[in-house]
């Protein structure tokens, strides 16, 4: 059990390392999106809404090309390195969690913000003002990215190249398992890995669940 | 102390189309003013233009000498703003109200003191800790002008707040606030789509058509003196009617001198006149004549609905006379002191 628990605390690490940085860039980028009034704002919107739909492979094949020793970014030695899974896994959540910013954002009242402002908000306190009010659908932001990145095997599979003690998470290892026939193993691995993720998403549903029959109420 | 305000050759345009032409606008502080419009005409384009929420695509917004685009939020700050949403904050209903004073750096318990003062004041102080989404329309109503009126502003802005309430709640409503007014200095534009609710709280009245103002006066004279036949019917002249002057300086309805005179040259008017100041009387020859279509019973009154030709008339008569019957011929007599004669649509 020592292994399964050394590959889990890796996956932890990695998705919650990935979905915190994606955290910091994606709520403000859903915010500008969903509060800028600028020409090309619907063409900035399909494009993340893209993001949100692209294959995990596609965006580890990416970024393996840019991590490569040979490629534009080798020279920081991230290729098979878990940092470089973070990074690979922060280009998986971020789109996501921008769009259900963006959305959410978009789902408040309309005159709200103009509300705020004629009432003497700031920008950082309109800012501040609306995510609260917009908490239930960024919690389901956090909530979907933290599973995107769990989740996802192609990207960790390239950036990290499943290495044994090193790279390896559950996603990696669940593949390995079955490719090598032991699916006993890997049923195992995928129990820990969902028991992983309902920890995770029981804690923020309680969060968003409490604030929705706050605001509900 | 209430903010001045001055408008100066305000163009503004949204999608290509010119929304709002105010050439100049003044308020001397205390005063209030009310902006009378149909739905479209510009009211909250200019509302929002004084709040500093839009910058005017030409001219300027001064409040107290400062253009509001260079102020930003520390004028905005002087600024109390209610709309017909009522705008709160899943929080609870004291929260809501502390907000803005917690942007202007008030201490805690000052905040609390100010924000129950203002619950007070409309009536909601025993809403405090209650949820703000659990509110009824009028209350969160009342909730939203205390939010705005907890910052002693300078200026108030108020943009159709009885609008979404149901006639009681608006009754109610109107009264606080009128009542709440009469107690302070500050300066208010309130904006408004109904003749009853804009001219009870205003010093001036500005009637707003298009985009373009067609007539600033004291209510009494928008009342008396409407500019034209919009804005009689904005204030609630419940008939305007196509006229034309004939050559010896009568006023003809349909044809039919009405008993109105004038003295300039024959052309097309229109007669705007208070269904109150309808007399109907057994048919006569030469006098203007009209079928009764339709009688209903309204607040103290019988509500009449006559047509002379294409021209419909409205008539209310005291509860204590006999109605006349649908079909029935009846000959209209309109009280001079009741209307006016205003150049035509």
């Amino acid at each position: 059990m020592d292994a399964v628990h050394e590959v889990l605390a890796r996956s932890a690490l990695v998705s919650l390392s990935a979905t915190a940085i994606a955290l910091l860039l994606g709520v403000p980028l859903g915010t500008w999106l969903a509060l800028a009034r600028i020409r090309g704002h619907r063409l900035l919107a399909t494009f993340l809404n893209t993001g949100m739909a692209i294959p995990t492979v596609v965006v580890g094949l990416v970024v393996a090309l840019l991590l490569w020793r040979s490629g534009p970014l080798g020279e920081l030695e991230l290729i098979y390195t878990l940092r470089g899974m973070v990074i690979a896994q922060v280009l998986i959540a971020t789109p996501l969690i921008a769009g259900i910013t963006m959305a959410g954002l978009q789902a408040l009242p309309p005159e709200l913000p103009d509300q705020l402002r004629a009432l003497g908000a700031g920008r950082r306190q309109l800012v501040v003002r609306l995510w609260l009010e917009a908490r239930v659908p960024l919690l389901a932001a956090a909530m979907a990215g933290f599973g995107h990145a769990v989740s996802e095997v192609g990207a960790a599979t390239i950036v990290g190249g499943n290495i044994h003690g090193q790279t390896q998470v559950m996603t990696t290892s669940i593949v390995e398992q079955v490719g090598r026939g032991e699916f006993e193993e890997a049923l195992v691995y995928a129990g820990v890995l969902l028991a992983l993720a309902f920890a995770i998403n029981a804690l923020l549903t309680s969060v968003q669940q409490r604030a929705a029959s706050w605001a509900r109420a | 102390m209430g903010s001045r305000l001055r408008l100066r050759g305000i163009r503004h345009r949204r999608g290509g189309r010119e929304v709002l032409a105010v050439a100049e606008l003044d308020l001397a502080a205390g005063e209030r003013l009310a902006v009378l419009g149909p739905n479209g005409a510009g009211k909250t384009t200019l509302l929002r233009l004084v709040a500093g929420l839009e910058e005017p695509a030409e001219g300027s917004v001064e409040i107290d000498g400062v253009p509001t685009v260079e102020a930003g939020a520390e004028l905005r700050r002087r600024i109390g703003y209610a709309t017909q949403r009522a705008g709160l904050l899943s929080t609870s209903v004291r929260r809501n109200v502390e907000l803005p004073l917690r942007w202007r750096g008030l201490p805690k318990a000052a905040r609390t003191q100010t924000a129950l003062a203002a619950l007070e004041r409309l009536g909601v102080a025993h809403l405090a800790e209650r949820r703000a989404a659990a509110l009824s329309g009028g209350e969160a109503q009342r909730v939203s002008l205390a939010r705005a009126l907890a910052l002693d502003p300078r200026l108030l802005l108020l943009d159709e707040p009885a609008a979404a309430l149901d006639a009681e709640a608006r009754r109610s409503f109107l009264d606080d606030l009128a009542a709440l007014l009469a107690d302070r200095s500050m300066t208010v534009v309130h904006v408004s789509h109904r003749a009853d609710e804009a001219l009870r709280l205003a010093d001036r009245v500005a009637v707003l058509v298009n985009g373009a103002v067609r007539q600033l006066a004291e209510p009494s004279r928008v009342l008396r003196e409407p500019a034209d036949a919009m804005v009689a019917r904005l204030v609630g002249y419940e008939n305007v009617l196509p006229a034309r002057v004939d050559g010896s300086g009568d006023v003809l309805i349909a044809g039919k001198r009405c008993g109105l005179r004038r003295t300039e040259e024959p052309g097309p008017v229109a007669v705007a006149a208070w269904a109150t100041g309808l007399r109907l009387a057994e048919a006569e020859s030469g006098a203007l004549e009209a079928m009764v279509q339709l009688v209903t019973a309204g607040p103290g009154r019988w509500e009449v609905v006559l047509a002379a030709g294409d021209t419909t008339l409205r008539a209310h008569l005291p509860l204590t006379e006999a109605p006349p019957a649908p079909g029935d011929r009846r000959a209209v007599h309109i009280d001079q002191r009741l209307a006016r004669l205003v150049s035509a649509p």
